[in-house]
């Protein structure tokens, strides 16, 4: 594997609240066109690392490189960083006094530096990619949590970023609006658009996920191909926290 | 006569207005910073911005009236018209208050959103530009609304320095026609019109800029 196909490289992450250690040192790579899964109880430190990786929130030990570039060297600039990563967050963090299009279009505009009419068709075509461009006009108020989160996934990609974050997308939703948006982000990962997945949904995993990783106590614990770490687990715990899963998805199918 | 009299009352409304919208102005230029500090500010510059919103919501305005006038502006050389000056304490006194008007609005907008503008790659101080404060600002309303009903009612305390607004006017009239409940019923009711005619434009410009869907959390 050459280097030039490693998008994310993450070395030792550490970090701790007080005497709290959230992340006890993670490394992994994601490679170009790879769509990878974090999983693991609450508490495991799954969106944490997630916003170590774009110093949302700062590592206290360890290294990130997003193509080549040291994330975590304190003259990086970090905003140009970020404009490369596409954030989706479970709490969908729409902005609420911007209507869909608005939203999708004002990192273009204030970000990019983009004049208005070329981010508004930009946005309008990224709405288009999820679903949306007849809901435009609508604030978020008025959109349904699915079409909410359809919109913060357009929002991301507007920014033609070279990897996702999802974390947790669907985990605020109403049990009827997840296939929408796992739809979307089976679409988006059929065209190899480099993803890395928290996520407790493991049917997605299983149908789009090239390799898993498993997290307790802000470590990775195991990682394989998805089927593998649910169907086949190495560790006790791994086994009790899939069987705990697909009970609780079970529940909610019924 | 009588007319003569009224007119001369009703030609303090303008410099009732000039304190108030001064004083407003300034207020908010002072006030607004002051909440982003408080909210998103360094530890140091918390306490500091504190200090300055405690110390003038706890002292009297007349008091701050007379030591601005009489005090500070002198000792650093300055002599102020007693109208500047007047606009000058109203302002850092609304200011103290604005603040706490609008550090309650921009804390409600929640943090959320202005961590996802920083993960789109703007900066904190764009983010809270593009994304918090056209929200906050819209929360704010009413409280604003409020405050300019509390300074319209304080201002009439700039009487103490002379400033020919309402109150000083109708004095004079007093004073030169020994008769008082007229001209004070008169001012009182300017008072009323001023209070209730503005904030009841602030409402409509509120009500045009509600968010679309929001209806219960504005």
């Amino acid at each position: 594997m050459s280097n030039e196909d490693v998008v994310l490289k993450v070395e030792n992450v550490h970090k701790s609240y007080g005497n709290n250690k959230v992340l006890t040192g993670v490394s992994f790579e994601v490679r170009r066109a790879e769509i990878k899964i974090i999983c693991g109880p609450s508490g495991s430190g799954k969106s944490t690392l997630l916003r170590c990786l774009n110093l949302l929130t700062q590592p206290d030990k360890g290294h990130v490189w997003l193509e080549g570039e040291e994330v975590t060297d304190p003259t990086t600039d970090i905003s140009k960083v970020r404009q490369k990563i596409g954030f989706v967050f479970q709490e969908f963090n729409l902005f609420n006094h911007l209507n869909a299009l608005r939203n999708v279009s004002i990192g273009l505009e204030v970000v990019k530096g983009m004049k208005k009419d070329e981010a508004r068709k930009i946005a309008l075509r990224e709405l288009g990619k999820v679903g949306l461009e007849e809901h435009a006009h609508k604030y978020p108020a008025e959109l349904s949590g699915g079409q909410k989160q359809r919109v913060a996934i357009a929002r991301a990609l507007a920014m033609n970023p070279v990897i996702m974050f999802y974390d947790e997308p669907t985990s605020a939703l109403d049990p009827q609006l997840i296939g929408e948006v796992l739809d979307v982000m089976k679409k988006l990962a059929k065209e190899k658009l480099t993803s890395l997945v928290v996520t407790h949904e493991m049917g997605f995993a299983q149908s789009v996920g090239d390799e898993m990783m498993f997290m307790i106590d802000g470590k990775i614990l195991e990682r394989g191909t998805p089927l593998q770490v649910i169907q086949n687990p190495k560790h006790k715990i791994t086994k009790l926290f899939f069987e705990h899963i697909a009970k609780l998805y079970m529940r909610q199918v019924r | 006569m009588v007319w003569e009299y009224l007119s001369y009352i009703f030609w303090g409304v303008p410099w009732t207005l000039g304190l108030v919208g001064g004083g407003l102005a300034l207020g908010f230029i002072i006030g607004l910073p002051i909440a982003i500090g408080q909210v998103y500010g360094s530890k140091g510059l918390k306490a500091a911005l504190d200090m300055y919103v405690w110390f003038f919501r706890s002292t009297a305005l007349l008091v701050l009236l007379f030591l601005f006038f009489w005090g500070v502006f002198p000792a650093f050389g300055f002599k102020l018209d007693a109208l500047i000056c007047s606009i000058v304490v109203l302002g850092l006194r609304t200011g103290a208050y604005q603040s706490q008007i609008f550090r309650g609005a921009i804390e409600s907008v929640g943090e959320g959103q202005l961590i996802a503008a920083c993960a789109l790659g703007m900066s904190k101080l764009r983010g809270i530009y593009h994304i918090v404060l056209p929200q906050a600002l819209r929360i704010s309303l009413p409280g604003w609304s409020n405050e300019y009903a509390i300074i319209l009612k304080d201002s009439a305390i700039c009487f103490a320095l002379g400033v020919q607004e309402i109150l000083t006017r109708t004095r004079y009239v007093v004073m030169a026609t020994h008769e008082p409940l007229l001209p004070y019923f008169i001012a009182g009711a300017l008072f009323i019109v001023l209070t209730y005619g503005v904030t009841k434009i602030i409402n409509i410009v509120y009500e045009k800029a509600k968010i679309p869907g929001l209806v219960g959390r504005m």
